[in-house]
């Protein structure tokens, strides 16, 4: 009796951690979010604000937020980033639709990615900034030309990302589908799509991503209009709290492009495994 | 291929007559004829023979175990059977026509499952069916009877994932018995079971095959499983793969769990055991 009752006290540890109400609060990822972003916001004010850092060479986060109010106000702040939003669009849209076919016929035909992957792998590594000069040369100064460089700088995760998936695929699924009586059609959508997008999905994010980095670098040089436009244009009139707010424009909408993708692949991936920790 | 066990010419218990007069009325539904599968290893330039010489008549409703140790072909005589590669020489025919590539008259359960994962199993058990056009009513009602078959009742909205390796096994069976098929073709259907689960699903299949009268391959390197569930467990030896042995199974249909302390049943798997012992530890 006096053993049995030793043994039930022993693991018995009265010092479980208890839960507060902040703790609850903060255990949430986008509350998390929050306070990263606001801490890294204050550390900026309080470092400009403190003269630590020339309020010219680093504007404070209250003068850019007033910038940017004030270019949101006379609405070319809507016009620059509409014309870069459509611009990652239609560049995004080429990448998708040619990257996703190539990736499949790679993937899928071994004599075909024994062709084409060389070129594909010794076209990757010339970034986009070098494609410039023979872009303009081609498109001319305009959006063709900005469509062109988001285009090369999407493709190739784009193809990488489905080449992987397509590759990767379960034998055994592909048979059991088959020997169930699967058309072509019913293989396509019902098992290759489904089966593949947990790769392909996180791969045309990434993709996003450095499309929305290629327009600004292409409007930089060759646009009219656009973020990278703004910035460039208040670069030669000194305006560098409009160059920071142009920044912080693009900072904050790739954040929320990544932010809304990720959102879409939890809930078509929610089945697998890479989704489920 | 005569049986060069003594326990196949051992005397018959009195359940035989039935089943070999079921057999020999029933026609052969598929032939296998002088199978050979060469593969050609790209690292070492060697051709491996995984069959040699592979001949078999499997008679409509009959159960075959194809029992070996790992490496004797086995698996990829089944993928043949399938359709999922082809022989290098010889050809197999399915009622006298020969199988090019898979359909839905020989389905497969795999041992790793291949479900669909990103379907239910509801979704599952419907594919064999939407691909052979059924209308979506139809399509349900069925899927629902082979799911409570299995007893997977309640669980037709849950996913592969939500699942014990039993319960995935038992989709991936209703979903292999889905399309009506001719023949079910079983490749280590248990080996990745505890071994508690892997017996009720023995029984489980036991009954299921005889209750749906379908011819059954069932691949497996388990002595016990294989005679307990088979008409006839044709043993195969590794490098190249060839049958060794054939032994007929007098017990009868549906094996039930008390079958396995039969004294037949007891003394042909030790005696199996004993005479594939040295192959099986060559194999390792």
């Amino acid at each position: 009796m006096e053993a049995e009752a030793d043994a039930g006290r022993l693991p018995v540890e009265t010092t479980r951690p208890r839960t507060t109400m902040l703790q609850t609060a903060f255990a949430g990822r986008p509350m998390r979010a929050a306070v990263g972003l606001t801490a890294f916001f204050a550390i900026w004010q309080a470092v400009t604000q403190l003269n630590l850092v020339d309020g010219f060479l680093l504007p404070s986060p209250v003068a850019i937020a007033e910038a940017l109010w004030q270019l949101a106000l006379d609405g070319s702040l809507w016009i620059h980033l509409g014309a870069s939003l459509q611009r990652v669009a239609v560049g995004f849209l080429f990448a998708c639709i040619v990257g996703l076919a190539l990736g499949l016929l790679c993937g899928w035909w071994r004599t075909v990615s024994d062709y084409v992957r060389p070129v594909i792998e010794a076209l990757r590594p010339i970034p986009p900034l070098a494609w410039i000069p023979i872009t303009i040369l081609w498109f001319g100064l305009g959006d063709a030309a900005s469509y062109f460089l988001v285009f090369l700088g999407a493709v190739f995760p784009v193809f990488i990302a489905t080449y992987t998936a397509i590759r990767g695929l379960d034998r055994n699924q592909m048979n059991a589908a088959l020997c169930l009586g699967a058309k072509p059609w019913q293989l396509f959508t019902d098992v290759l799509i489904p089966a593949s997008l947990p790769i392909i999905l996180p791969g045309l994010r990434i993709a996003l991503g450095v499309g929305w980095m290629c327009v600004v670098t292409a409007e930089l040089i060759a646009a009219q209009t656009g973020l990278g436009y703004l910035i460039q244009q208040s670069r030669m009139l000194f305006q560098i709290n409009n160059v920071v707010a142009g920044m912080v424009t693009i900072g904050l909408v790739g954040f929320a492009m990544s932010a809304i993708l990720e959102r879409i692949e939890r809930r078509v991936n929610a089945w697998a495994p890479s989704e489920r920790s | 291929m005569t049986a060069n066990l003594a326990l196949a010419t051992a005397a018959i218990p009195a359940a035989a007559p039935a089943t070999a007069a079921r057999a020999a009325a029933a026609e052969v539904q598929i032939d296998i004829r002088n199978v050979g599968k060469v593969y050609d290893s790209k690292t070492t330039h060697q051709a491996v023979i995984a069959l040699d010489g592979v001949s078999l008549r499997i008679k409509k409703g009959e159960f075959i175990s194809l029992l070996g140790p790992s490496g004797c072909g086995k698996s990829t005589l089944l993928g043949i059977i399938a359709g999922f590669q082809s022989a290098s020489s010889g050809h197999i025919l399915q009622n006298g026509r020969p199988i090019s590539k898979p359909d839905a008259s020989r389905t497969v359960v795999f041992q790793d499952y291949a479900l669909f994962g990103w379907m239910t199993v509801q979704q599952n058990v419907e594919f064999g069916l939407k691909a052979k056009g059924l209308p979506k009513a139809q399509r349900a009602e069925i899927a629902r009877a082979l799911i409570a078959t299995v007893h997977l009742s309640g669980f037709e909205d849950k996913y592969p994932h939500q699942m014990s390796g039993g319960m995935k096994q038992r989709a991936a069976i209703a979903r292999a018995l889905a399309p009506d098929p001719d023949i079910l073709l079983m490749d280590e259907p248990f080996g990745a079971l505890d071994a508690q689960t892997r017996v009720l699903l023995q029984e489980e299949i036991a009954r299921i095959s005889t209750e749906a009268g379908k011819t059954v391959i069932f691949v497996t390197h388990g002595i016990d499983e294989a005679v307990f569930l088979a008409d006839r467990v044709v043993v195969m030896s590794p490098r190249p793969g060839r049958v060794r042995d054939e032994v007929l199974v007098p017990l009868p249909r549906p094996r039930t769990a008390e079958m396995r302390s039969d004294p037949w049943f007891v003394s042909t798997v030790k005696d199996l055991w004993e005479t594939l012992k040295p192959e099986w530890q060559k194999g390792d």
